[in-house]
């Protein structure tokens, strides 16, 4: 029997086998699901029921009056948050790589990465008040250096830096924790030699570390731009108001409400399939366009 | 290594101290605010008054908290799911990382493998299709509910596999050269050597495990077996204010109940702003590359 | 080498096994982690429905006769639940094991099973999503409690079992009566092409009725009048917010509370608009008979433009459209609001914080105040939360009728006693009456317990009161006789008091002044559509009116509104009333 599967690969495929099953069962089985998207689904008609409805989904989507305002609001916001969200955690491991003192290391590390355990429900009650502009901290330092008090959750012209801005507050410290993985698994030796040609820090950190990083930066980069199309709904939801939805109403919002009151899965599903297929592509692009450029597989 | 401290070092030494201490410092501020605001009064804390100072100093919404079974019950039902789920989480990251992380000329099939489960992070079916597979498989209001159907983290196994492909090749060559197959070269040289990698991928696995609460919601079927986070989602919720039925005019006391709530909140965050600290010092630097031993 | 190897695979292979042997088996295993209660749910409801059927195989036995007549041998009959986090419990019960479940397993012989339990029952919460699922997978229990709109997909996919010779049958005449208290409109809700379809949950409409919420130690301090007309309040509200009613010597005081959402039970704006005659988001009949949306109406205008005015002036909180309910009561709490339109409930929350923070606060509510001579009316929904709907295939719909039965006469039927009462309502301060899972309730319930309390207050004698009321009566008095910690106490009397807002309703009732929203059937196919948008529309214009947009914006939002499925909705509407 096992001479039969003397292939090189085959222990290969066995370390892969149960993970496969489960992932076929309990990712790749619900995925039938996704026919709901192409039906006026009935919850009490079931799968099989349900009439056909074409694209009529997607096309109802296309038709809602905001439709436009609500794809720009969450590709900009989405694309903003990648971008701060990408380069705060990477800058914030090199500064924290920089430290020598163990125990202030640790102690900073700590402290940072505590933000991401609390919810958006909580943290948007704390926003509100230090936001205030009547009585909010960060109004009353403003106002310390001549600023006028900015109303930030309630001005179109604001909200989006908030959506960003908090939102990279609550989950740097978390993001940065890979990366400092990644600095662990650099060859010390390399350090040691390119003192040995006379690098100072900055060098050393351009030479050695930031190379030495680069998969990983790849990789979370790549992925990140899955999405692409998640503005972040918990926040939103927490922190909107009508009179900034023309600036923060996004796509799972819009979801929500649709789903909320008229509990209608076909619409969902269909901008939940859109959202995976635009994901997919971007996600794909990127990793073609390393492999091409750079040779290099990112996954 | 001599470290030669020059004035522009100096500087930056110092800035970099100022300006890390100012970012924890920020990011202190909201978990301080739910400390104190669950030692307040319940009247001081409705009326906002609490800031990052306890307003009529009170442990009684501890108190209050702790004695309440369902609690106690659903830490425990946590503890479990953390325990099974990232166990299984962890095994089955390495046995699919360790593969992929293979160049395509010593595994062709690598590829696709890859796409195959990097596909299940992007494409969902929705809820609906994943609660009849849960019910069809009969893991329906067991643990295994909330283990299974996240059971391969795809992002922990990119990771993973990343790191793999970072350790040097030579170590695996000379344990191929000593006879050793891809199953003892995995878990003699491959997982010792990648510590900081396994550290931060478990960290991932435990706070997602300790963090995920609509799963509990929808799989269990009593509150009994809710884990931590779904029970906390019931009562941390606002209630909807419109809807004051005539039966449940008493409840509308407990909405001003926001002390309690700061108080689970932040008893149920504590465990887990534990891990870290501890796993912290997989993360120092220096893991000797020569300290395997074959 | 080699040996070590296989074994190692050997050992792989093994540890697959055991995660997929523990996983397939589920808990049948028990799963051996030793939790406390494995069973799963799954296996319950196979058993269940094994049971059942072989049951309906060993003999038809006719149903127990009557509205409380017992099974012999006991029936089973399945459920499911949604609760919350107020169900508490006595040691050693639960949900399937308390006084409820005793009292009907003695008295009906009806054993329930719930198929499963689920914690949160907000509008789109926990247990909708539950349910939904449950519909959608067709995991569905014999008495289902749904939603309005669950009920009609439930009705369209024809899975129910109609009731409506049941109900004649089965519900006691007190049943029917209480059924009837609030109007037809409940049972014409769940009644689907002349057929009972479900029994709603009847609760009290009478109870969301608007009203007027003051600081009244402000109004003394100022020398101002009690509300009676809009131009009191405007003028209250300028007070408040000029003349330093809190004495701190600094203008933080806010005129009129309102919160983010516009509408709610406190401080949302219905029933200041109610006092324009505007109806937001009800169905009202206008002169030529014909059903319209209140939202879109004329009067709506005039009343944005007052808000907007008041916001003008400063008399409204700046920073009222990022506020939730919970953030805008902050300022009750605090003491720098006094005035806002609410519901009957409001001194339970957010104001009992108020008074607790500063002693000498005191807060009454006034009817609804009228801006012309044509007196305020409160609109008011539907109050049905949930349906009992019964599968087809139930063996024993009436099960459900004789526990409402129970239910109602335990409550309030002539044959209950105190005792009897107090055993499965309110003893030892567990609210038990949420155990039962089918109920009704009278709409007069509460207004009855400030009607009694104010006689007892009058008269001193207490013996007439049911132990509901003694105990509400109680805490009243605490509060009267100055006990400390007695805030709760002020609540009730601020409810449920010679005073309170209950006073304020019974006027409504006696004057015919609370009127219900004219539509009440399910949502149509348009709303099903476009309500998402409409409904986020009106609100996003609205808010922006108040914060200054030219009052001209809401004749294009009608415009839009009526072109953007409105039109439609309306037609359906219509004829949804005359086919009623």
């Amino acid at each position: 029997m096992i001479k039969k599967l003397k292939s090189p690969y085959w222990p290969l495929h066995l370390m892969l086998l149960p993970g496969l099953l489960l992932v076929v069962i309990y990712s790749y089985g619900p995925l039938f699901g996704i026919i709901m998207a192409f039906q006026k689904f009935k919850p009490a008609k079931g799968f099989f029921d349900s009439p056909w409805a074409g694209f009529d989904n997607f096309q109802y989507v296309l038709d809602m009056p905001d439709s436009a305002r609500i794809l720009w609001n969450t590709v900009i916001i989405a694309l903003f948050k990648i971008v701060a969200g990408f380069i705060v955690p990477i800058i914030v491991a090199l500064l924290l790589n920089e430290v020598r003192k163990d125990v202030f290391k640790r102690g900073i590390q700590t402290m940072i990465y505590l933000p991401h355990f609390l919810s958006w429900i909580i943290l948007g009650g704390i926003l509100i008040d230090i936001l205030s502009p009547s009585s909010g901290i960060v109004n009353q330092l403003l106002a310390w250096v001549g600023i006028e008090p900015i109303y930030f959750l309630g001005d179109n012209r604001w909200f989006r830096q908030v959506l960003v801005m908090s939102d990279v507050w609550k989950e740097f410290g978390f993001n940065t924790i890979v990366y400092l993985a990644a600095l662990t698994s650099i060859n010390p030796s390399l350090y040691e030699a390119a003192i040995v040609d006379g690098a100072g820090r900055w060098k050393q950190t351009w030479y050695v570390t930031l190379p030495g990083m680069m998969p990983i930066i790849v990789l979370t980069l790549t992925l990140s731009l899955g999405n692409v199309l998640n503005a972040g709904f918990d926040q939103v939801f927490n922190l909107y108001s009508p009179q900034v939805y023309e600036t923060g109403d996004i796509i799972d919002t819009f979801v929500y409400r649709i789903g909320l009151i008229d509990a209608q899965y076909g619409v969902a599903t269909a901008v939940g399939l859109f959202k995976s297929v635009v994901s997919f592509a971007f996600i794909s692009i990127s990793y073609y366009l390393a492999y091409r450029l750079a040779n290099y597989r990112i996954f | 290594m001599v470290e030669r401290l020059t004035t522009g070092r100096r500087v930056f030494v110092a800035v970099n101290y100022a300006l890390l201490l100012f970012m924890s410092l920020l990011c202190l501020l909201p978990l301080i605010h739910v400390l104190s605001v669950s030692f307040s009064s319940s009247e001081a804390a409705t009326a906002g008054l609490v800031k990052l100072w306890p307003v009529e100093f009170t442990a009684s919404s501890y108190q209050f908290v702790l004695a309440k079974p369902a609690f106690l019950t659903s830490v425990g039902v946590t503890l479990q799911r953390v325990a099974i789920g990232v166990t299984v989480n962890m095994l089955l990251t390495i046995l699919v990382a360790y593969p992929l992380s293979k160049e395509v000329t010593k595994f062709p099939y690598r590829t696709v493998y890859v796409w195959v489960f990097v596909i299940t992070i992007l494409f969902h079916g929705g809820l609906i299709p994943q609660y009849m597979i849960v019910k069809y498989t009969g893991i329906m209001d067991t643990i295994w509910a909330l283990v299974l159907p996240s059971v391969v983290p795809v992002f922990n196994v990119v990771l993973l596999l990343n790191f793999f492909r970072g350790l040097p090749k030579e170590l695996e060559e000379a344990a191929f050269i000593d006879g050793a197959g891809h199953w003892t070269t995995l878990w003699r040289v491959i997982v010792p050597l990648s510590a900081p990698a396994l550290a931060t991928i478990t960290l991932f696995a435990t706070v997602g495990h300790w963090n995920s609460w609509f799963d509990g919601l929808i799989f269990m079927n009593s509150p009994e077996h809710y884990p931590l986070q779904s029970y906390l989602q019931t009562v941390v919720i606002n209630r909807d204010l419109s809807l004051v039925s005539s039966s449940d005019m008493k409840s509308l006391m407990e909405v001003s109940d926001r002390t309690a709530k700061a108080a689970q909140i932040f008893l149920g965050a504590l465990p887990i702003l534990l891990v870290y600290p501890f796993l912290q010092r997989f993360f120092m630097k220096g893991i000797v590359l020569g300290s395997v031993k074959e | 080498m080699k040996t070590a190897s296989r074994r190692a695979w050997l050992t792989a292979l093994l540890i697959m096994a055991i995660v997929f042997v523990s996983a397939c088996s589920g808990g049948a295993g028990n799963g051996g982690e030793g939790a406390t209660d494995p069973e799963p749910a799954a296996e319950t409801n196979e058993n269940a429905e094994e049971t059942a059927s072989t049951d309906s195989g060993t003999g038809e036995e006719p149903a127990a006769a009557g509205p409380l007549g017992k099974y012999d041998p006991p029936v089973e009959v399945t459920s499911v639940r949604i609760v919350n986090d107020t169900f508490k419990y006595a040691e050693g019960e639960d949900i399937d094991n308390n006084i409820w479940s005793r009292t009907i397993m003695d008295k009906l012989g009806i054993d329930i099973q719930y198929d499963w339990v689920v914690s949160g029952d907000g509008p789109g919460g926990q247990g909708e999503q539950k349910m939904n699922v449950s519909i959608a997978s067709g995991d569905l229990p014999e008495i289902i409690p749904v939603s309005a709109r669950q009920l009609k997909q439930l009705v369209e996919g024809d899975l129910l079992m109609d009731l409506t010779d049941i109900y004649e049958q089965y519900a006691s005449p007190f049943t029917k009566e209480i059924m009837n208290q609030d109007g037809p409109n409940a049972l014409a809700s769940a009644t689907f092409d002349g057929k009972l379809m479900a029994i709603p949950n009847t609760g009290s409409a009478m109870d969301g009725a608007f009203m007027v919420w003051v600081r009244t130690d402000w109004l003394k301090k100022l020398n101002l009048p009690e509300p009676q007309t809009m131009d009191d309040v405007l003028k209250i509200s300028e007070a408040f917010t000029t003349q330093d009613p809190d004495g701190n010597g600094k203008a933080d005081t806010i005129g009129l509370s309102l919160n983010k959402d516009l509408y709610g039970g406190y401080a949302g704006i219905d029933g200041f608009l109610n006092g324009f005659h505007a109806y937001p988001r009800q169905w009202v009949k206008d002169s030529s008979g014909k059903l319209v949306f209140g939202s879109i109406q004329p009067e709506m205008k005039v009343a944005l433009a007052k808000l907007q005015e008041l916001n003008k002036k400063g008399q409204i909180d700046r920073e009222f459209g990022v506020k939730d309910q919970g953030k805008a009561a902050e300022s009750a709490a605090a003491g720098k609001a006094g005035l806002h339109f609410g519901q009957m409930w409001n001194p339970l929350w957010p104001l009992v914080d108020n008074k607790r923070n500063d002693p000498n606060a005191e807060w009454q509510a006034y009817p609804l105040v009228s801006v012309d001579d044509k007196p305020a009316q409160s609109r008011v929904n539907l109050a049905v939360g949930t349906y009992y709907a019964v599968l087809k295939e139930a063996k024993h719909p009436e099960a459900l009728l004789k526990i409402i039965n129970l239910f109602v006469e335990t409550g309030w039927g002539e044959s209950t006693t105190p005792e009897n009462y107090a055993e499965h309502f309110t003893k030892d301060g567990f609210e038990k009456h949420k155990y039962t899972p089918f109920q009704t309730w009278p709409a007069r319930k509460n207004l009855d317990i400030h009607l009694h309390i104010s006689e007892a207050m009058d008269s001193g004698d207490e013996s007439k009161l049911n132990p509901e009321e003694q105990n509400n009566y109680a805490q009243i008095k605490d509060f009267l006789e100055g006990k400390a910690g007695s805030e709760i106490g002020w609540a009730y009397n601020r409810v449920f008091g010679k005073e309170g807002s209950f006073k304020t309703i019974d006027k409504y009732v006696d004057e015919g002044l609370i009127l219900q929203n004219e539509f009440f059937g399910a949502p149509t196919d348009t709303m099903v559509e476009k309500d998402a948008t409409l409904l986020k529309m009106e609100l996003e214009v609205f808010s922006k009116i108040i914060l200054g947009d030219p009052i001209d914006h809401f004749d294009k939002f009608v415009e839009d509104w009526k072109k953007l499925g409105g039109d439609d909705i309306t037609e359906e509407v219509n004829e949804w009333y005359a086919s009623k």
